[in-house]
């Protein structure tokens, strides 16, 4: 039996081993099941005939993120609200998101220590992530499910780290917003007393 | 280092107005404000901070007990979204495709 040829080894032993995470990534970008693995399989395909390209041990998972979202997009009509949104993200400083921009202030007389973030089911996390807009919902999925350093992010993305880390936080900032509202309609943390005030008054009236 | 430097003339401050003076509100552990701490935790968080900054910025979040509240529960809610991350594999199927895709464009599947 012959050897593979070394570039078949590498490929064996440093991207094969990413399906699940490039399958993962192409779920969350087209939300079908079908498209995701079409995807992934071509982005694989892509991958091992531009296989020179490919540094050994360097990050692998990146370098196929990138494929797979060039082979998303150009099947995607990036209309009109995709400028809409990056204006919007621009605008936004992140030095400015501090304490006061998480639900923490919040929370903290109930659940100071956050326990309740440990009750919120896996589905609803995944759900609520794929629901963000696309602009957050990408360095989300990137950074927090497949954990890429907003380095690789940015250039899979190709916008700056300054970009990278606004839309980060803006989407984790929407997200936790959406899964705190999520625990108090389902009893995982009680209602602030301000709400329950004006529900008791409202009964009332 | 220029928060070694802070820290020492805190410090020299702290002597003159004992620890219920203004430094006990500005909360300075680790060097960095209570403010520079909370803009700099989801960096530190993503370890994304340089090492110093991140020393700087982990001791004020580990230490100041207005900041610690903040970290514990900024790390739950990372924590879940790692946890979450965990689902999903590619099914065997696909992955068996891609293999014989691949051995069509000459890839030798080896050991």
């Amino acid at each position: 039996m012959t050897e593979p040829p070394d570039g078949d080894r590498v490929f064996r032993e440093e991207v094969l081993p990413e399906m699940d995470a490039v399958y993962r990534f192409a779920l969350h970008l087209s939300k079908d099941p079908d498209r995701a693995q079409d995807l992934t399989q071509e982005s694989f395909l892509r991958a091992y005939r531009n296989r020179a390209s490919y540094t050994p041990g360097t990050r692998a998972r990146s370098w196929l993120f990138t494929i797979c979202r060039n082979l998303f997009l150009r099947g995607e009509d990036r209309s009109q609200r995709h400028d809409e949104i990056v204006a919007e993200v621009a605008s936004e400083d992140p030095r400015r998101i501090s304490r006061e921009a998480t639900v923490f202030l919040d929370a903290r007389d109930r659940d100071p220590e956050g326990a309740f973030w440990d009750q919120v089911v896996d589905e609803k996390i995944l759900k609520e992530i794929d629901a963000l807009p696309e602009e957050f919902r990408e360095p989300v999925v990137l950074s927090d499910l497949e954990d890429l350093s907003y380095q690789e992010i940015s250039q899979i993305l190709e916008v700056p780290l300054g970009t990278v880390k606004s839309r980060l936080f803006r989407g984790r900032r929407i997200l936790q917003k959406r899964l705190y509202d999520y625990a108090i309609s389902t009893g995982l943390i009680a209602a602030p007393v301000a709400d329950l005030e004006a529900e008791t008054s409202e009964g009332s009236a | 280092m220029k928060w070694i430097e802070e820290l020492r003339r805190l410090l020299r401050r702290v002597e003159n107005e004992g620890p219920t003076g203004s430094m006990a509100e500005d909360g300075m552990e680790g060097g960095v404000s209570c403010q520079e701490a909370a803009e700099g935790l989801f960096e530190w968080l993503d370890g994304e901070l340089d090492p110093e900054r991140a020393a700087a910025v982990g001791d004020h979040l580990e230490t100041c007990a207005r900041c610690y509240p903040f970290l514990v529960f900024e790390r739950s809610f990372r924590e879940a979204l790692a946890r979450a991350a965990e689902e999903g594999s590619a099914p065997e199927e696909l992955q068996d495709r891609i293999i014989e895709s691949l051995k069509a464009e000459g890839f030798e599947a080896g050991g």
